[in-house]
């Protein structure tokens, strides 16, 4: 059996919100944010799990970490059924929302780790040592008598994650990690997860929004969405099925060049430069530079597949989300 | 149980930053207190009372120096519940009830004991029949000390309880500023319990209410004699061990029920 295991997970949320008439009455309204969703991941996996806002990604997440009960299906961590199992359970998860946070606000985060440590009964020397691992690695050395809310927000999201590694999880749940970060932030914190899976094999299951975490971390992507599994394999897989157009631009010498192209492709010429777009599945991309390089000298081409946001964006308009 | 004591402490020291506030509570306290003293004294100079004029002003500094323990719900845990943090604590191998109980517990008890310290220093240095006495007898000092010590389990109890009601309507002020007004009026804070009808009394002192700081107050002033003690400690007893029974059942009925909404 696979590490994680889940079968037909249901979960189900009534809203109640305000009828248009009749300001006193509200209608109830059932929302199936999870409809028949099934997979599994291998110990030492790294997944991603993508889909728009809403789509039931962090109420996956909740599930497998205790929080909620499903109303219907089945799954197991590890053999343990996570809601019903709940201590056992999350004595060896570790979790992540990015939006909310589990230190203590006005005290220095070393206190909190402090208090994680016997919550989670660290023997010492092992919080010590594993306390001195994070800290390099995510570099809060400096930070470590440093309250909470004197933190940026990229020094709090390395602060949050050394609490939630501390106790050596075997499985780490990311929910929106990388929100809000910067540039730098975001690339130290790839870099991170990456070190912590490859060096202690620990399984992580990351939410996002931000694709570029996707491409940087998971062999693995799983889309949902409205509650259902619409795709579950590799990355390029899922961009090789909408990755439908390509944009080349060239440079010429002089100002006549006019390559000889086919007539479903009409290029727009601007000076002595000339962009055109083409499908991939259509035409060979060598094959078109080729053509191009015949009507003159070219100075300079550049060839760009469509915005990663944008595949994922003609993605969800495909699949309805 | 060291978890649930590492916490305990956390919250005692983040209790200890706000020393600003506690100043302002102090400041606040005595003043009510002061207030409180004249308005009891103008009314034994109109007709005094069976009851000694020093045992009511007692009462009342006792009553304002421990007012911290009655009311300040933890705007922490609050503010938790509001926005989802709560899921956080989900995910410790903990059991929910007992960390929270022990952070308001710690919260209540930090916060009440650095007010009460100047407090009952200040009330113990003004004149007879304005201040605090000394307590009856060491006995009953010592029964006090334990009464005390249940009205803080048992107050924390009571605060659990809106918590979890706070879990389930996600904003506590509606029911807050329901119990809150039964404490200040059952638990003697407005007016001492001793002031009220004797028929009256009879009920309102068995109620959880009494129990927080009235029944350790009238150890501590003698009017409930030595005798008495171990009954009303058993009382105390018995309310906290069915609070916190209710409470947990409470919380556990919640658990089953939660949804952590948005991201």
């Amino acid at each position: 059996m696979s590490y994680i295991c889940v079968r037909d997970l249901e979960k189900c949320f009534v809203i109640r919100e305000k009828r248009k008439q009749g300001a006193l009455l509200r209608e109830k309204k059932t929302v199936r944010a999870l409809q028949e969703v099934s997979f599994d991941v291998e110990q030492g996996e790294l997944l991603g799990y993508i889909g728009p806002n809403g789509a039931g990604k962090s109420t996956t997440v909740k599930i497998l970490s205790g929080i909620l009960t499903p109303d219907g299906g089945e799954a197991t961590v590890g053999g343990r059924i996570p809601w019903k199992e709940r201590k056992e359970h999350v004595r060896r998860i570790g979790v992540v929302f990015g939006q909310r946070t589990q230190l203590w606000w006005d005290v220095p985060i070393r206190d909190s780790y402090d208090l994680l440590k016997d919550i989670y009964r660290i023997p010492p020397e092992d919080y010590r040592s594993r306390l001195a691992e994070l800290s390099r690695t995510l570099q809060l050395e400096e930070l470590m008598r440093t309250p909470l809310r004197q933190l940026s927000l990229g020094q709090r999201m390395r602060a949050e994650l050394c609490g939630s590694l501390l106790h050596r999880p075997e499985l780490l749940f990311l929910d929106e990690p990388t929100i809000g970060l910067d540039a730098v932030s975001k690339l130290a914190l790839r870099e991170f997860l990456l070190w912590e899976n490859r060096q202690y094999g620990t399984t992580i299951l990351l939410t996002t929004h931000d694709m570029e975490d996707i491409v940087a971390l998971c062999p693995r992507v799983m889309v949902l969405g409205h509650g259902r599994k619409l795709f579950d394999g590799s990355l390029s897989d899922l961009l090789g099925r909408y990755d439908t157009v390509r944009t080349v631009t060239v440079n010429y010498e002089e100002e006549e060049a006019e390559p000889e192209l086919p007539a479903s492709i009409v290029p727009v010429r601007e000076g002595k430069n000339l962009t055109l777009s083409y499908s991939p599945q259509e035409y060979a991309t060598a094959e078109l530079i080729a053509r191009l390089q015949e009507a003159g000298t070219v100075r300079e081409l550049t060839v760009q597949p469509q915005n990663i946001d944008r595949l994922v964006a003609a993605m969800y308009r495909e699949m309805d989300l | 149980m060291k978890a649930y004591l590492s916490a305990f402490r956390m919250r005692r020291r983040m209790e200890l930053q706000y020393r600003g506030a506690v100043l302002g509570g102090v400041i606040c306290q005595v003043f009510f207190g002061l207030i409180l003293v004249a308005v009891y004294r103008a009314m034994y100079a109109g007709k005094p009372q069976a009851f000694p004029l020093s045992h009511i002003t007692s009462y009342v500094w006792l009553q304002q120096a421990f007012f911290r323990m009655l009311l300040a719900s933890d705007p922490e845990l609050l503010d938790k519940i509001r926005t989802g943090s709560i899921a956080y604590d989900l995910c410790r191998p903990l059991n929910l009830y007992g960390f929270y109980y022990v952070r308001i517990m710690a919260q209540k008890m930090t916060g009440s004991l650095l007010r009460a310290a100047p407090m009952l220093a200040f009330a113990f240095l003004l004149p007879e029949g304005w201040g605090l006495m000394l307590p009856a007898s060491p006995e009953g000092f010592a029964w006090s000390l334990a009464g005390l010590l249940l009205g803080l389990l048992c107050v924390s109890a009571l605060e659990n309880i809106t918590m979890g009601f706070t879990m389930r309507t996600l904003d506590s002020r509606g029911m807050q500023a329901l119990l809150n007004l039964l404490m200040m009026i059952l638990a003697g804070n407005i007016l001492p319990l001793t002031l009220f009808p004797d028929s009256w009394q009879r009920v309102i002192t068995l109620l959880p209410y009494a129990q927080l700081l009235d029944a350790p107050i009238r150890l501590y002033t003698g009017e409930t004699p030595l005798s008495a003690a171990p009954g009303i400690l058993l009382i105390q007893i018995l309310w906290t061990l069915l609070l916190t029974g209710a409470g947990i059942l409470f919380w556990q009925a919640n658990q089953k029920r939660i949804e952590i909404q948005g991201g």
